[in-house]
């Protein structure tokens, strides 16, 4: 490529793990620079620019200044890419988007509410056209890297559609409900090479549910795992909630 | 044949021995509650007395990820990796994971032989062993027993303080020689039975699943399964796979890597486009099953299922592929009565 | 024994913007050897960095020292192949599967049903009868479209138009203003054809949605099923019979597909 394409970041509402989880590129940090330029990055640098051609986003949309930010960083990116859950579907935050928005305004705010609007959070793809996504909570290093590693030769990326399962399995893994844990892998969107299950952890879903989840299946998993009904919705929502309770994505 | 006494404090001595011949893998405790093969570097740690592993041995011969060429992007060449056998005694095997390779053998060697597999192969020595049915185990309704030492080249038959040693093959019999061990005379026990049975043998099934394509079982069975590929992953006679291009960050080198696939997962059959040709899941498990005592059964006379239990023991909704045939089974019989 | 998955570094010698979404590219082996295929096969055409992945061979085999493959841009690898231009380099797998077995075919009437991009791999059939004329008898060929503006190989249609020796039909299901052939859906013209039913074979290769009502109209004209050949679509990842992802049943499309005898098809559910 002639012109290294320019790159912004940007974050919204989240905790920014995101962002850190790309510093923590030790190895591969300064061959991704060398692909691109990077012309705006409010945690690293001061300057802010007019135009670039892929803005990577984190953070969920949940004020209406987020709004209006996020269709100025639409209307000056060429790709946009959302990073990590909250971006993509919504993250913990949109655990708030099933209880009274005034009560979460008071638990969150206390007296000061008036001062902190607040809308439900959406991911980026309820607002603006979203091109490419990469998930997980922080995003998943290994998909950013195949991504990223797409877009500097223009290509699409490659979207898994199968469960985290898959990729654990691959690697041997003793299943996490043989440990007597529950795991929320069997419908959850793989590209992690399932990380949390490889040490020892179940999955909690971050990465988002796969195409036409069973989601009663996985209820009835959960259940039988000894969960009460409440607690397996729960479990599911963590991530999911505007996936399952039909918040527009 | 001769049969020989392995003491049970004699089997570390027994795989030392082994280990000086070729390298060794061996079942292994893996996690809380879970086996696996793996190399042995330490043969006290050998679990001789085991369920099941995670993965059987096609591991070794058709590894979870393999790299099929590598490619230079600057140059838009290829090389090709070395493929080497595997040339080792896989010790501990249960005679149903033995099946499993001749299952794969077949596979790999009919129509278009494939190189990475076979050279893979070549040179790999079976030490088997007799297993307890656990409650998942079903080998015995697809005609494999706990003492079956069908294509080993040793077989361990447990006997009452350790293992009753025979050779059945040049090659296994040169794996003993050398280690001194008592005859044995006494009969081999009888292996316990097992827990769970499909009812009819293979000869009849192809008959039941010649009408079970509209049976309900399936979109039953799909309410609970959420279709995550695991029964594919674990099952020894899986072999169906994806192939994926990686490319460095550098953006100049990269392989074309295998990995297994599962026919269990929506994205399985779709094609450029996004049509899905298997979209439901109850067709996904029709297929998978029918692909077990059907499709490959019709051309081999064999059922494609070992009995291993793995997709039972490992589904986390534990879908019992035995529950399903029988239901079919009997679906079958009851519209074959004539009616009073 | 033969590596089932290196592919051999052809050149791309031609490219040609067929409609808004299809290129035709022409491909060249090393030392411009033939392909030698059968009309109906496909091969794997492979993008280090980015796939691989199954492609109909759209030229007769009798056009020598190239081969031509139409693609429509739908996907991540189509979507770099389009960018790309003449004197570039993809690898190429194949030829694999069962194409049409042309010998059958040798005196009798062949008749084509094309819908979309179906046109595609038929053209290779096409072309064949076309250059050995005199060993078939007539050559029907029915064409449907979406729109006049997605309308492959349009110098050919034309070439077809005019030929008195192919009686070629077009519809579209919605054509713009300038449009002045027939209007509707595939199906509409065959109720109106002249066939000799038993000497003719029929070909149908479109999208699986148009199969079924091709076969009810094909069965109410009277059509007998053996007279009857498909080429189906599935994903043929390895193209060898091994990956298990084309595969329908207990048949493996990359080996006893993509070109199907009706007939044959019966045994198989999950085909159409």
């Amino acid at each position: 490529m002639a012109n290294k394409p320019r790159v912004a970041i940007f974050d919204f509402t989240g905790c920014e793990g995101c962002e850190l989880n790309k510093l923590n590129f030790e190895n591969e940090l300064l061959d991704i620079l060398a692909h691109v330029d990077i012309v705006e990055w409010r945690e690293a640098m001061d300057d802010r620019v007019d135009e670039y051609d892929i803005a990577f986003v984190e953070g969920s949309l949940s004020t209406p200044d987020c709004i209006e930010r996020i269709h100025e960083v639409r209307r000056k990116c060429k790709v946009l890419v959302s990073l990590g859950s909250c971006a993509t579907l919504g993250g913990i935050n949109a655990m708030k988007n099933i209880q009274p928005i005034e009560e979460v305004r008071e638990e969150g705010y206390g007296e000061d509410k008036y001062l902190f609007p607040t809308l439900p959070a959406l991911p980026l793809s309820a607002v603006v056209k979203v091109d490419y996504e990469v998930r997980g909570c922080p995003m998943t290093q290994i998909e950013f890297l195949k991504l990223f590693t797409a877009l500097v030769r223009g290509q699409e990326p490659v979207k898994p559609d199968y469960a985290v399962c898959v990729e654990c399995k691959l690697k041997e893994n003793e299943c996490v409900y043989e440990k007597g844990m529950i795991c929320l892998g069997p419908v959850t969107v793989a590209g992690c090479d399932a990380h949390c299950p490889s040490f020892g952890q179940y999955c909690t879903g971050c990465r988002g549910l796969v195409t036409d989840a069973n989601i009663a299946g996985m209820e009835e998993i959960l259940v039988k795992h000894g969960l009460s009904v409440d607690e397996a919705r729960k479990r599911l929502q963590l991530y999911n909630v505007n996936q399952l309770e039909g918040v527009q994505r | 044949m001769t049969r020989f006494l392995l003491t049970e404090d004699k089997v570390i001595t027994f795989i030392e021995h082994l280990q000086k011949q070729k390298n060794v893998f061996a079942p292994h405790k893996r996690g809380t509650n879970s086996f696996a093969f793996e190399q042995v570097s330490d043969p006290a740690s050998v679990m001789l007395d085991y369920t099941r592993t995670l993965h059987s041995v096609k591991k070794y011969f058709m590894p979870p990820r393999e790299q099929l060429l590598s490619f230079s992007l600057t140059d838009n060449s290829f090389a090709e990796p070395t493929v080497d056998p595997v040339d080792a005694i896989f010790l501990g095997v249960h005679s149903y994971d033995l099946q499993a390779v001749f299952k794969l053998d077949h596979n790999f060697s009919e129509g278009n032989p494939e190189k990475n597999y076979l050279k893979r192969r070549e040179g790999a020595l079976f030490v088997g062993v007799t297993f307890a049915p656990d409650q998942w185990h079903f080998s015995g309704s697809v005609g494999i027993n706990p003492n079956d030492a069908d294509g080993f080249d040793v077989f361990l038959f447990a006997v009452e303080n350790g293992y009753a040693v025979e050779a059945f093959t040049p090659a296994g019999e040169s794996l003993l020689s050398g280690f001194e061990m008592s005859e044995f005379n006494s009969d081999i026990p009888a292996a316990a039975d097992f827990n769970q049975h499909i009812y009819v043998p293979q000869g009849k099934l192809s008959e039941v699943f010649d009408n079970a394509w509209d049976n309900e079982v399936w979109e039953e069975t799909s309410k609970e399964c959420v279709g995550c590929g695991t029964c594919n992953m674990v099952c020894p006679t899986c072999y169906c796979f994806n192939v994926e291009d990686g490319v460095d960050v550098t953006a100049t080198v990269g392989q074309r890597e295998r990995h297994w696939d599962a026919c269990m997962t929506r994205d399985f059959s779709e094609v450029a486009g996004g049509e899905v040709f298997r979209e439901e899941l109850a067709a996904r498990q029709r297929h998978r099953v029918y692909r077990k005592f059907k499709y490959i059964s019709d051309k081999t006379g064999q059922p494609w299922c070992v009995g291993c239990g793995r997709c039972t023991a490992s589904c986390s909704a534990k879908i019992s592929i035995v529950n399903i045939v029988n239901k079919l089974v009997q679906d079958h019989e009851q519209a074959t009565v004539a009616p009073v | 024994m033969k590596d089932l998955y290196f592919p051999v570094m052809a050149e791309i010698t031609g490219v040609k913007q067929l409609s808004p979404m299809e290129k035709l590219f022409e491909i060249t082996l090393p030392g411009g050897v033939d392909l030698e295929h059968d009309p109906g096969q496909f091969v794997e055409l492979s993008l280090f960095g980015v796939g691989e992945a199954p492609f109909s061979v759209s030229s007769s085999p009798t056009r020598k020292g190239t081969f031509e493959l139409g693609i429509r841009n739908v996907g991540m690898l189509t979507d770099v192949l389009h960018r790309m231009e003449a004197g570039e380099k993809v690898g190429i797998r194949g030829p694999f599967g069962s194409g049409f077995n042309v010998d059958d075919f040798k005196g009798k009437d062949v008749m084509i049903v094309a819908g979309g991009i179906g046109l595609v791999p038929v053209r290779s059939l096409i072309n064949y009868v076309l250059d050995n004329r005199d060993d078939f008898g007539r050559l029907i060929i029915l064409y449907g479209s979406k729109t006049d503006k997605d309308l492959l190989f349009t110098d050919e249609l034309q070439q077809w138009t005019d030929d008195p020796k192919v009686e070629y039909h077009v519809t579209v299901d919605s054509g713009s203003d300038d449009w002045t052939g027939n209007t509707g859906v595939i199906t509409t013209m065959i109720p109106g054809l002249d066939l000799d039913l038993e000497n003719t074979k029929c070909v149908i290769v479109g999208p699986p949605i148009m199969y079924r009502f091709v076969l009810l109209s094909l069965n109410s004209k009277g059509m007998p099923e053996e007279n009857i050949y498909m080429s189906l679509e599935r994903r043929m990842k390895c193209g060898v019979g091994k990956c298990g992802h084309c595969q329908i049943n207990s048949s493996y499309v990359c080996q006893d597909g993509p070109v199907y005898h009706y007939p044959d098809l019966a045994d198989l559910q999950e085909a159409l």
